[in-house]
């Protein structure tokens, strides 16, 4: 078994007496990508952002590399990378500069041909790059916010609804992308309502209900998730 | 913070379109007021200088057609005036409230003084284009705009969260731009004000002086700003706090400041001084010469023995009566500039509450041209006026041989701040 990379722990969250999330559990391994299958308001968002240490437990801990994130914020953060799901970067600046910017912030800069090889494998076409992103569409932030999420070179990936907003071919790439990360031993992190998508890509899936795990499947040696199981026990409401 | 953090935040901030806007309307703002205040204090020292050389003609022509002192001491007219300091462009204090200038003769001087004061004004309010109104009440609201939505802003555009996991530096990303943000302004606003600290001549001392002031100010504003600014509330609400702490601070305690120090100390008016002093004179001309000479004697003794009046006009008690005029004037004279100073005093500890009230303070006092300047001047004029008495009322009283060159003697007045030593007889 290789190691644990992500870690819930009787994660707990809670804002005033309102509980979010109600001991969770989850574990994923180097390499896995893991998906959280839930409708809106299920606890899925708040699960992502206590694990990139912005909402603190309320009890159990949120783990990465076996470190507790609310204990090792920074330390935590420099391991993974974000792509949230309604990307909003720099709009007077083009994708190269925001890019730049962002690697900039995460002192990891990195050479114009990266970036360039990096937008080229989102996607993005090249006439766009120097564009200001105020004149992109959401699909086109969407590719260059993943490109930017690569450019981190981060083992961890944490992706909130990442197909959002992409055209089904954009999809498709997508998801060839992440099964390729994978294979590098990136571990990926998602949340998101797309059954197929998370089925299609995931060797984990917990379907999240009311801030509860109600199920989780596990992929077989060499095969995908059975969608339809999946998408029954989504559509009961968890148990199958 | 490090300097590639610097220079990646100034170079990424000083793109957007509404910081650069309010750069340049800074930068205009001040330039501005530096220009208006440099025109100001151009047009004071043109009028010194205009008047000084008339006055001087003035003088010399009466010297030429008068034949005895009374007479040369009645048709001329002496030059007063407090020339505005160098750094007075920066701060024109209150010297449109106060007389600079005064054309004094040797007759009662109270009503003189007080001719153009009616109002006894003492707390200047905000309002005037100055750098001291632009830097003490301007520049903290465009700093408010600067940064308040520091964080707010990214808040709202979706993009904090995606900060907050890229950036390695944790809360340093936002004290960077808060200080690149803070130090452009300070360098907009200053820049004027140091090319008008040289072109004014303004000493290295006082203009590191002013400059350090001005960011310490600055930096408090920007410290309160970037405080407000982490709450988790959204820009509007940010604002407001911000705003309303300006508000309050900058027109609120000084407007209360003002209606309290006016109905809670209360006294004469330059008016009352005026036509205490006038009235005085002008009964004198129907009394006896014993009720002007009686009260003249006790306070010049030395003149008790040459008080006959050998006509019924003579210019010894013509001006006995003028002095007299300033005596019976004089009670109110001195309760209007105790009130005055009370005032002043009350006036600094509004002062405390209210930052830029107490900036716009601080400058003026540097600059000379506050109220306590005002009244220093006004004292120089009492001793130079003085002066003039001590030198007529031997040649008056003892009524020598009328010489012109015995005028020579006579003294000028001397613009200095020391109001011990302004008046100098020659």
């Amino acid at each position: 078994m290789s190691e644990i990379v992500i870690q819930a722990d009787n994660l707990c969250v809670a804002v005033g007496s309102k509980k979010i999330l109600n001991n969770v559990n989850f574990i994923a391994h180097k390499g896995d990508v893991l998906a959280l299958l839930g409708g809106n308001g299920a606890g899925k968002s708040t699960t992502i952002k206590t694990f990139l240490g912005l909402i603190p437990p309320s009890l159990g801990s949120a783990q990465i590399l076996g470190q507790a994130v609310h204990q090792n914020t920074q330390l935590v953060r420099q391991k993974v990378a974000y792509l949230p799901e309604s990307v909003m970067l720099y709009g007077h600046l083009n994708a190269i500069e925001n890019i730049r910017y962002f690697l900039s912030l995460g002192k990891k800069p990195t050479s114009e041909q990266v970036i360039h090889a990096t937008l080229e494998k989102v996607a993005l076409q090249p006439q766009a790059w120097q564009r200001p992103l105020g004149e992109y569409s959401k699909g086109m932030r969407q590719k260059t916010a993943i490109a930017l999420a690569l450019l981190r070179e981060a083992p961890i990936l944490f992706l909130d609804e990442p197909t959002s907003g992409l055209d089904p071919v954009a999809i498709d790439e997508f998801n060839q992308l992440v099964t390729q990360l994978s294979a590098q031993g990136v571990t990926i992190f998602m949340v998101t309502h797309d059954v197929y998508g998370a089925c299609h890509v995931a060797n984990r899936i917990g379907l999240l209900r009311d801030g509860e795990i109600v199920d989780m499947f596990n992929a077989p040696e060499n095969g995908n998730i059975d969608t339809e199981a999946v998408h029954v026990a989504f559509a009961q409401g968890g148990r199958t | 913070m490090n300097w590639l953090a610097i220079k990646r935040e100034a170079h990424f901030l000083l793109r957007k379109k509404q910081v650069v806007l309010i750069l340049v309307a800074a930068l205009a703002l001040s330039l501005f007021a530096v220009w208006t205040g440099s025109k100001e204090v151009a047009q004071q020292h043109a009028t010194i200088e205009r008047l000084l050389k008339a006055d001087a003609q003035d003088r010399q022509a009466v010297l030429e057609q008068q034949h005895d002192y009374g007479g040369v001491a009645y048709y001329s007219f002496h030059l007063t005036y407090s020339a505005p300091s160098p750094l007075a462009f920066a701060s024109l204090g209150v010297r449109d409230v106060y007389p600079w200038k005064h054309r004094i003769r040797m007759l009662a001087l109270e009503g003189q003084i007080h001719e153009s004061d009616t109002e006894n004004p003492e707390l200047a309010l905000a309002g005037r284009i100055d750098f001291a109104f632009v830097i003490s009440v301007l520049a903290p609201f465009l700093l408010i705009l600067l940064l308040h939505d520091l964080r707010a802003s990214e808040r709202a555009a979706g993009r904090l969260e995606l900060l907050t996991i890229s950036n390695a530096s944790g809360a340093g990303l936002w004290l960077t731009r808060a200080m690149i943000l803070s130090v452009t302004l300070g360098f907009a606003l200053l820049l004027p004000f140091w090319i008008g600290a040289i072109l004014h001549q303004v000493g290295w001392i006082t203009g590191i002086g002013v400059t350090l002031l001005c960011l310490l100010y600055l930096g408090f504003w920007a410290l309160l700003s970037y405080s407000v600014a982490k709450l988790p509330s959204p820009a509007p609400m940010l604002a407001s706090i911000l705003l309303g702490v300006w508000l309050i601070t900058s027109y609120i305690v000084p407007a209360v400041g003002h209606v309290v120090i006016e109905k809670s100390i209360t006294g004469p008016k330059g008016g009352d001084i005026l036509m205490t002093q006038r009235e005085a004179v002008n009964d004198a001309w129907d009394l006896p010469f014993s009720e002007t000479f009686d009260p003249f004697v006790e306070t010049h003794p030395e003149w008790e023995n040459y008080t006959q009046m050998p006509s019924l006009f003579d210019w010894k008690w013509y001006y006995a009566f003028q002095q007299v005029g300033d005596q019976k004037a004089q009670a109110l004279s001195e309760e209007y500039r105790r009130v005055a100073q009370e005032k002043y005093q009350l006036a600094n500890l509004f002062a405390v509450r209210s930052p830029a009230t107490a900036l716009q303070r601080i400058l003026s006092y540097w600059a000379q041209t506050d109220a306590e300047a005002a009244r220093e001047y006004e004292q120089s004029v009492r001793n130079f006026h003085q002066s003039l008495r001590e030198f007529y009322y031997p040649l008056l009283f003892k009524k020598p041989p009328f010489k012109r060159e015995a005028i020579q003697q006579r003294p000028e007045f001397t613009p200095n701040r020391s109001t011990q030593t302004n008046a100098s007889a020659g």
